[in-house]
């Protein structure tokens, strides 16, 4: 599962932390236990040094003894290994009834040629509680250790990040068509990251540059076209005048013809998608909407002339929109003239228009397959050699540049295509109903 | 009538150099900048034909080099630009038409015929085709002195074979020369059909002896 590099990096930290902290709090119990076991020698041996001194100026004094404090003997019964080092014991209080814990110490001496042995005792459970409270107070300060990384790496690495996450907002902002300009904003301070930027800066330049190329090669291809399109189109003009011309000829020359028509007619748009990508309609007014979709469905009316499918309209009148007056007639010209030219006979077209949406309704073929591959260059609903297949894509491509959401619905011979204004979809602005 | 061609696509310019001549014009031409220049320097021309990529200059500094002479040749620029800057500039410069490729020859015919009655025949707007008249002016149509009601399509679409009489127009370029929709994409072929048939139709009840002929499926011809 993936997680935010915070979230990984809190992880290994809750992770290993706590086992070093537990090692850590290990040690310095034994430390501290050692240390202490240190000091209670060098306090047990001064308490020797001082009892038998008090013994010297006393030697009548033979043997005594003082429960908890010192021990003196005659003699040296104690094996011989373990003189003069630190031991534990317990001795038996009865009037508190409890064993309580002393380190001991076993020294021989010799006074006028008699050994003896000396054993001082000092209490080890004070030192013991010394040992747990400041255990305590270890583990307590640890603990507020391992919150304080864990916050201050948060806080650290969020800060240490900071130019990645700038960076990535950016590359996320980035649109070849809408938004190609990256700008980062002097150096981050961190070599890496400044690498990064810079190798993202190149690429995206070079991405840019690619499709700036590609942009202008199709501009320059369709404008190179139009020369031989125009020979071809004047050569056999030249040809259908020809008083020599047979029938058979003549078919010949309607299906050359009707195939340069449609060469030209692709190149046409071609060129005009070209230059939307280019970005040659930038400037815009006020178009007078509900004026141009009147006029263009007169124009049809008028040179149909019964032949076309009843138009129904349900036009409000003065509707604005913003753009350039004509990407928009192609936008509705098209619309139209698919409507128009993909019906059946006796069919009809019913077209909408208010003030936030255009629909326009048409009965003609089932579609088969994917209907969101309409609006693709070169896809075609039906296999029909008259259209160029690029009037849907022109479509999208114009509601893409004005942010005009695009539904297309389709049922059983019943075809519906929303175009609504506004504020559409501005990430993805063509949409395919289900 | 003179009429010169300045286009380098050798085979463009011999269409229609061969298309004007059967129009019985007296066709020049020239390929390059330089030839075009020395020809308008030498003779005055009723229409010159410019092509706006030439080499060794643009089409566009020719014109300006013609109007500086004080020349009035008409001019119609025929170019691969179809912007509408492009077409502001050629008819800024003192261009009278601009036409963009890929052309119909007929359309070419139409535009050069107009560019000449406006130019030459202020007083002549009555085109005569047998016993039809055309009234340029009144935008009628007279048959034997008896008007035909005719809608703007079928005037545009009469006056247009008038222009381009005897000789065959495709459905195509009617198509394109009669749609003046806003949008300059021509909806379809298709409608042609039903409005020379409606044509048809009107010249014959008026006993119009100009015959419109349909030749194959290519196209339409007015014989006079």
């Amino acid at each position: 599962m993936n997680k935010s590099l915070q979230q990984k990096n809190t992880r290994y930290l809750l992770v290993w932390l706590p086992w070093v902290l537990l090692a850590g709090t290990f040690i310095f119990y034994i430390l501290m236990n050692e240390h202490a076991h240190h000091m209670q020698e060098q306090q047990l041996k001064l308490k020797q040094e001082n009892v038998w001194n008090a013994f010297l100026l006393n030697p009548e004094v033979r043997a005594f003894h003082i429960r908890g404090e010192y021990e003196l003997e005659k003699g040296v019964p104690l094996p011989k290994e373990l003189m003069n080092k630190r031991r534990d014991t317990a001795v038996y209080y009865p009037g508190e009834k409890e064993w309580v814990r002393f380190g001991i110490l076993t020294k021989p001496y010799s006074y006028k040629g008699e050994p003896f042995q000396l054993t001082t005792y000092i209490s080890s459970k004070e030192i013991t509680h010394l040992i747990i409270k400041v255990l305590f107070a270890e583990a307590f300060i640890f603990i507020l250790l391992l919150i304080a990384i864990v916050i201050i790496n948060r806080k650290s690495s969020r800060v240490l990040w900071q130019p990645f996450y700038d960076t990535l907002k950016k590359i996320k902002e980035y649109d070849i068509i809408k938004n190609k300009a990256i700008q980062w904003t002097g150096t981050t301070g961190i070599e890496e990251f400044d690498q990064l930027n810079q190798v993202t800066e190149t690429l995206i330049r070079n991405v840019n540059q690619a499709y700036s190329n590609q942009k202008q090669f199709v501009e320059n291809a369709s404008h190179e076209l139009q020369t031989p399109l125009a020979i071809i189109r004047s050569k056999v003009e030249l040809m259908i005048d020809n008083p020599a011309l047979t029938e058979d000829t003549a078919r010949l020359l309607t299906d050359i013809t009707d195939a340069n028509e449609r060469l030209s007619q692709m190149n046409k748009n071609l060129l005009l998608l070209a230059k939307i990508d280019n970005n040659q309609f930038s400037e815009r007014s006020s178009i007078h909407l509900s004026d141009i979709t009147e006029k263009l469905l007169s124009y049809y009316e008028e040179y149909y002339d019964g032949d076309s499918p009843v138009i129904r309209k349900k036009i409000k009148p003065g509707i604005f929109v913003p753009a350039n007056a004509s990407l928009i007639e192609i936008l509705i010209n098209n619309l139209i003239r698919n409507s128009v030219v993909h019906n059946l006979p006796g069919g009809w077209v019913d077209i909408q228009l208010n003030d936030h949406e255009l629909v326009i309704e048409n009965t003609g073929y089932p579609i088969p397959g994917d209907t969101e591959q309409l609006f693709e260059r070169f896809k075609k609903g039906r296999e029909e050699s008259k259209t160029t297949g690029l009037g849907l894509s022109l479509v999208k491509q114009i509601c893409d540049l004005y942010r005009y959401t695009l539904h297309y619905h389709h049922t059983e011979g019943l075809h519906r295509i929303r175009v609504i204004f506004g504020n559409g979809g501005l990430q993805n602005s063509s949409q395919i109903d289900p | 009538m003179k009429l010169l061609v300045i286009e380098d696509e050798r085979s463009l310019l011999e269409s229609i150099i061969q298309y004007f001549k059967q129009e019985k014009f007296v066709c020049e031409s020239a390929g390059t900048y330089a030839e075009g220049i020395r020809k308008i320097e030498d003779f005055q021309y009723d229409c010159i034909i410019l092509d706006i990529n030439l080499p060794g200059g643009s089409g566009l500094q020719l014109l300006k080099y013609l109007r500086q002479d004080k020349k009035t040749d008409g001019v119609i620029i025929i170019s691969a630009r179809d912007s509408l800057d492009d077409k502001i500039t050629g008819l800024d410069l003192g261009a009278d038409d601009y036409l963009t490729k890929p052309f119909h020859l007929s359309e070419l015919n139409a535009r050069v015929k107009a560019l000449i009655r406006r130019k030459y025949s202020e007083g002549k707007s009555i085109l005569e085709l047998g016993n039809l008249k055309i009234d340029l002016l009144a935008r009628a149509v007279l048959a034997e002195d008896q008007p035909i009601g005719l809608s703007k399509i079928e005037y545009d679409l009469l006056l247009f074979l008038a222009t381009n009489k005897n000789r065959v127009v495709s459905r195509q370029s009617i198509a394109e020369h009669i749609y003046n929709g806003p949008s300059e994409q021509v909806p379809s072929y298709e409608f042609v059909y039903s409005h020379i048939k409606n044509l048809k139709r009107k010249l014959k009840e008026k006993g119009c002896n100009t015959i419109l002929q349909t030749v194959y499926g290519l196209g339409y011809k007015l014989l006079s």
